[in-house]
């Protein structure tokens, strides 16, 4: 980054004053609610505005609800099947739309649809579409012969339920940025593996993946902090039900704060969901630090291997640490 | 080859009827009669049900409340998107440019530190805003939420604008220094216009998530302030609910966020946006 030196010394106030509007909102919208939260999390303050001191009583009852183990459970479950889903998906229409060279812009954004729906929208669709009497798929479960399956009223079909409609959302997201991370891949390594015989299957694992870890990794690492918000499309859904047997700790904590008015143990519920959101974000930040590194080292004997192969295409590659981790 | 291609095709056409069926099914029960609904699953306009332009026209008669909660959803995107460009545009110009050091806080620490927001959930900060916004009386009013949603997108225009701002040459800006533009203009009149392409793609990802917001709106407003979404979930008050005005008002708010799709395709094709994400 080139500072020149006068404007350096000449800025100082602007300086200032140019980053002062997002630091103020990051105090006013970040820092400040998180420190209520975390107060009014050791306070019993009801949605009437009395309140005392209760130390760590709120957490207490939270580690020993029902409610909340079946939430926290639930958020988890959510998210690593919702994620896992969405990244092999995603890859593999990434894949396979990445080979197909016919009406390829078309289908990538027919792909994109289901991402422009609002959340809420999505939840209604899908409530529909799982309804048990009038929704097309007890329908299709019905005329091929499959018993029928009770979407909204039993635990596990519910979670497949909502499973279904955030995959159906987000699997484009995954898409997106794996598509374009594929594109900005270098043919000349894979063309020169291919020279060298290598299979498909070995030439993706091998070389493609090692490339694609950086893109795959932050896609994840995003998808993931959204996953673990998860709300809207369970509220909208099933509303937590069969009762609290699909709810999430973002619901526990909306209905228990707004709808029963005890806040002091919804703040609880929101600083516990915090700091496992923060040590998740953190290993994942790691792993994606991790592929960045890998990438470089994947680039470096990509390169090596094309100039064994043709020392005249060497020179035609681009310099690979370039498309790599900034 | 041949034999590939057509696996190829098969999981894709797969792929498709899942990903466009819901679609179809949102757009057909927005023709839908009560009936046609409620009597089990009919597929096929003119051979299954006679559709009617019924929900449209309860939609856009006037009288009801669409209207003036679209209007909202507009107004609040609108405003907090342009408010999350132009103050996060200022901010990312300083990050690119000038070193700050706030304690042990330097300029990537700053970036980190704004963008982190993201990574709360926002009902850890929604309960505390709610306390705050019945003090401040600002619950249910436009400014409360416009105020609401460029808190939100702020962190996402700063994060992505400073790496568009560090790829404009400085030397740009000195030969408009030369040539005699005060700080402020050549900031409008130089910089920002050479930033466009992100300035752009900021903005429909600030718009994008204003527009698709429940959560904020569901917990801060409850009436003269609803969006959208709030008045898709009014729907479905009822016992049975109103399913072909929720589709008909999902297919209205398809639009925005559809643009917004087919413009940031046509810019990660163009790989705009892919340096910030390596």
């Amino acid at each position: 980054m080139a500072v020149p030196q006068q404007r350096a010394a000449r800025g100082q106030w602007y300086k200032h004053l140019l980053l002062s509007p997002p630091l103020a909102f990051f105090a006013a919208f970040a820092i400040f609610p998180l420190v209520f939260t975390i107060y009014v999390s050791l306070s019993n303050w009801s949605i009437t505005g009395e309140h005392s001191f209760v130390g760590f009583a709120n957490y207490a009852n939270i580690l020993g609800s029902e409610t909340f183990r079946q939430s926290f459970l639930n958020t988890v479950i959510f998210a690593v099947v919702t994620v896992l889903f969405q990244y092999a998906l995603g890859l593999a229409l990434a894949v396979l739309v990445y080979r197909t060279t016919r009406g390829q812009s078309v289908l990538r954004l027919l792909l994109l649809v289901p991402m422009m729906f609002t959340p809420v929208v999505v939840g209604f669709v899908w409530k529909t579409m799982f309804d048990p009497s009038y929704g097309p798929i007890s329908w299709l479960f019905d005329t091929v012969g499959l018993p029928a399956v009770p979407w909204f009223s039993e635990q596990l079909p519910a979670m497949a339920a909502i499973v279904t409609a955030d995959v159906w959302q987000w699997t484009p997201f995954m898409f997106l940025i794996l598509f374009a991370a594929l594109r900005s891949l270098p043919t000349a390594p894979l063309e020169a593996a291919m020279v060298d015989g290598a299979s498909g299957w070995r030439l993706f694992i091998d070389h493609m993946m090692p490339m694609l870890l950086p893109a795959s990794m932050t896609a994840i690492l995003l998808r993931a902090i959204e996953a673990f918000k998860l709300f809207d499309v369970v509220y909208l859904m099933t509303g937590g039900g069969p009762g609290v047997k699909t709810s999430t700790v973002s619901l526990a904590a909306y209905f228990t704060g707004l709808r029963s008015g005890d806040l002091g143990t919804a703040a609880a519920m929101t600083t516990i969901l915090l700091i496992v959101v923060l040590i998740v974000t953190m290993i994942l930040l790691r792993l994606l630090i991790w592929a960045g590194r890998r990438r470089r080292r994947a680039d470096d004997a990509a390169a090596l291997q094309v100039d064994r192969n043709d020392p005249a295409l060497g020179d035609a590659v681009e310099p690979p640490v370039s498309a790599g981790v900034r | 080859m041949g034999a590939k291609g057509w696996g190829r095709r098969s999981v894709l056409f797969l792929w498709m009827l899942f990903a466009l069926f819901p679609v179809y099914w949102t757009l057909i029960t927005a023709f839908k009669q009560q009936v046609d609904i409620y009597d089990g699953p009919k597929f096929l306009p003119f051979v299954d049900f006679t559709p009617t332009p019924q929900a449209w026209t309860t939609l856009f008669g006037g009288g009801g409340d669409f209207l003036g909660k679209f209007w909202n959803s507009i107004l609040f995107s609108g405003v907090s998107s342009l408010l999350a460009v132009v103050l996060g545009g200022f901010a990312a110009y300083g990050l690119a440019r000038y070193r700050y050091k706030y304690g042990p806080y330097r300029n990537d620490d700053l970036s980190f530190l704004i963008v982190s927001q993201r990574i709360m959930p926002p009902i850890v900060s929604v309960l505390a805003l709610y306390v705050v916004f019945v003090n401040l009386r600002l619950l249910d009013t436009a400014a409360g939420m416009i105020l609401a949603y460029t808190a939100m997108n702020l962190p996402l225009t700063v994060y992505l604008l400073r790496t568009f701002f560090e790829a404009i040459p400085v030397e740009v800006e000195h030969a408009a220094a030369l040539d005699g533009y005060p700080r402020s203009q050549r900031l409008l009149r130089i910089v920002f216009p050479l930033a466009a392409p992100g300035l752009a793609a900021a903005f429909l990802l600030s718009f994008f998530f204003a527009w698709n917001d429940f959560l904020f709106a569901l917990m801060l407003t409850f009436n003269n302030a609803q969006t959208l979404p709030l008045y898709i979930t009014s729907l479905n008050a009822q016992s049975q609910p109103l399913w072909w005005l929720i589709s008909a008002v999902g297919l209205v708010a398809l639009i925005p966020p559809a643009i917004v799709t087919v413009v940031l395709d046509r810019f990660m094709s163009r790989q705009v946006l892919i340096g910030g994400m390596r």
